[in-house]
């Protein structure tokens, strides 16, 4: 099996609470330019793979590479002017500031060095363009209803210019008309040439949007591939949609 | 527009003051106080107000600049060189305590910053083949009164100049993301560690200038006068008061503490049972429960009800 080398990449990561162990031993490969999907039941350990991807937190074990190179131990702040940027699955937008001002610290502080104001402005307007909040830039970030946070979330992390996207529960609490509204931004993303990592336990539409998919239960990953077959496996019908029930 | 032609009025009426009333002393005084205070509280304001890293001990700043331009002036130094000497001083000073201090969040920190500032005053009083400990240092003679209004004045205009400009810019934005929420900053590229501790040494080192102002206004400076807890309080006080994170929320803040202190000082009854800072005690629990935005917040909300009003006015004509 020969595939291109990954954009990011998994070696044994391992994250332990005391004597819970969140994340075991996940092995990770992401292809440049695809949307991977992360599923797995409540508390299986994909927002802390995520912490440990962004250097939110740091591994008990293994490594996070980018690139090829290894990530896992930086600063948060340098993963993401790198160009690996995640979203939070708690919407946490700075409830002080407008929203196009939220946007402007992702513009000012990413991957493009230090733009000046004007350009940051741009930057930040382009981002608010993309998620649909272009009309709401002037308005304080806190009148935002959960949609509109979600999409700041998106348009604050896509203002750093990133490579690899994580979007954590990003249509968590939509209704219908939002979550497709939602997932066409990812896609436009996606298709702008950002590589997206994203968990989700919406299964219809995570299963139209990605290329591939990995099961997490209990911090292991239990199985990988397409998202038809991945959730046609025993073990992650077993695991996961046996208490779902709603594939 | 009119609010920078306002401000530039006001700031000529300054200017021309001391040209038109040359004797007033007394009101010359008040004013240098008012402007000292004002650089004072801006200076706190940089990091408690923009970067919301509330400090406690920021006395220990002031107080090495008021040493230094004691010092230094003592030694020789002309008395304008002894200001940017004393705030390089007191930034530089900052380094030390920023890394220590900045790993801890919130009330955390500000309870660290009590110890710091504390611990600060306490070396002050026992250095004293360096500072004379608890007698002081005096200085020989102080600049004509209209010359220390200028210099007062000076100050105040560059570092409210300051501050206004860090609160627009680029750096602006990480402090006000790091108030907001540090962990989303972080994650959208500011190092936050860094961000907070240049917000400290900008503070600190306005904060060493004004203390300049400050010796050489007094003549004097000891542990408790500089040092002391109820400076760093009263820095803390003035830009709640007037209007926390914003420019001119601390200038506000900083005339109504200085014209009312003078008050209650002369107040018999309070300074005999020592009440004149509950006073402002009793105020800064007002405006944190009722107004967190501060006598700013209490304006704006005057000034909406009133254009509500007439609004409501011109519909009914
Ligand atoms: N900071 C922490 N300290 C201790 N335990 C934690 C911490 N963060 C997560 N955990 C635990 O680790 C496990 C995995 O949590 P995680 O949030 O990664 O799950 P998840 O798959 O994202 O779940 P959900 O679908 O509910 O978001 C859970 O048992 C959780 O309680
Ligand atoms: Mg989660």
């Amino acid at each position: 099996m020969s595939r291109p080398e990954p954009i990011l990449a998994g070696r044994g990561l391992t994250k332990r609470f005391g004597g819970l162990v969140a994340v075991r031993d996940v092995d990770l490969d992401v292809q440049a330019g695809e949307i991977f999907g992360l599923i797995g039941p409540n508390g299986a350990g994909k927002s802390t793979l995520f912490r440990l991807i962004a250097g939110i937190m740091r591994p008990s074990a293994g490594e996070v590479l980018f690139a090829g190179k290894r990530i896992s131990g930086r600063p948060t702040s340098t993963i993401c002017r790198l160009g690996v940027v995640a979203t939070h699955q708690i919407v946490r937008p700075f409830k002080n500031l407008s929203v196009v001002d939220n946007v402007m610290v992702g513009a000012f502080f990413g991957r493009v060095p230090r733009p000046a104001q004007q350009r940051a402005r741009e930057l930040a307007l382009e981002a608010l363009e993309t998620c649909g909040l272009r009309d709401r830039a002037d308005t304080a970030a806190s009148t935002l209803n959960l949609a509109g946070q979600k999409r700041l979330e998106i348009a604050r992390a896509l203002a750093t210019d990133p490579d690899v996207l994580l979007l954590d529960e990003v249509l968590a609490g939509l209704n219908p008309t939002e979550t497709d509204r939602t997932l066409e931004l990812v896609r436009a993303i996606n298709v702008s040439g950002v590589t997206i990592v994203i968990v989700e336990h919406n299964l219809r539409a995570i299963r139209g949007v990605c290329s591939r998919l990995a099961v997490l239960d209990e911090g292991r990953k239990i199985a990988e591939g397409s998202p038809d077959d991945v959730l046609r496996d025993p073990k992650v019908v077993e695991a996961y949609l046996g208490s779902a029930a709603h594939a | 527009m009119y609010r920078l032609i306002a401000l530039g009025v006001v700031v000529l009426g300054f200017l021309i003051f001391p040209i038109v009333a040359p004797h007033a002393e007394y009101e010359l005084d008040v004013l240098f106080l008012m402007f000292l205070y004002g650089a004072m509280a801006t200076s706190w304001n940089v990091l408690g107000g923009f970067t919301g890293q509330v400090s406690f001990g920021h006395a220990a700043f002031l107080g090495i600049g008021a040493y230094a331009t004691a010092l230094l002036a003592a030694a020789g130094w002309p008395l304008w060189a002894t200001f940017p000497a004393g705030g390089l001083l007191a930034a530089l000073y900052s380094l030390l305590i920023g890394p220590p201090a900045f790993r801890l969040r919130g009330p955390y920190f500000a309870i660290a910053t009590i110890g710091i500032g504390e611990a600060t005053r306490l070396i002050a009083l026992n250095w004293s083949s360096l500072t004379g400990g608890a007698s002081g240092v005096t200085l020989s003679a102080a600049p004509p009164v209209t010359v220390q209004y200028y210099v007062s004045l000076g100050i105040c205009a560059a570092t409210v100049g300051a501050a206004a400009w860090i609160k627009r810019s680029r750096f602006g934005y990480a402090l006000a993301a790091v108030r907001s929420d540090p962990d989303a900053a972080e994650t959208l590229g500011v190092n936050t560690t860094i961000a907070k501790t240049q917000a400290l040494f900008i503070s600190a080192f306005m904060l060493g200038v004004a203390g300049g102002a400050y010796a050489m206004h007094y003549l004097y400076v000891s542990p408790d006068s500089t040092f002391g807890f109820s400076t760093s309080i009263s820095l803390v006080i003035m830009p709640i008061i007037g209007g926390i994170g914003t420019i001119f929320g601390p200038l506000l803040g900083a005339a109504i503490f200085t014209a009312l202190r003078e008050q209650l000082e002369a107040n018999p009854f309070l300074a005999k049972y020592s009440l004149d800072l509950s006073v402002f005690g009793l105020l800064l629990c007002g405006i944190v429960l009722f107004e967190p935005r501060g006598l700013l917040g209490i304006f704006d909300r005057l000034i909406r009800r009133g254009a509500s009003r007439t609004r409501k006015d011109s519909v009914r004509e």
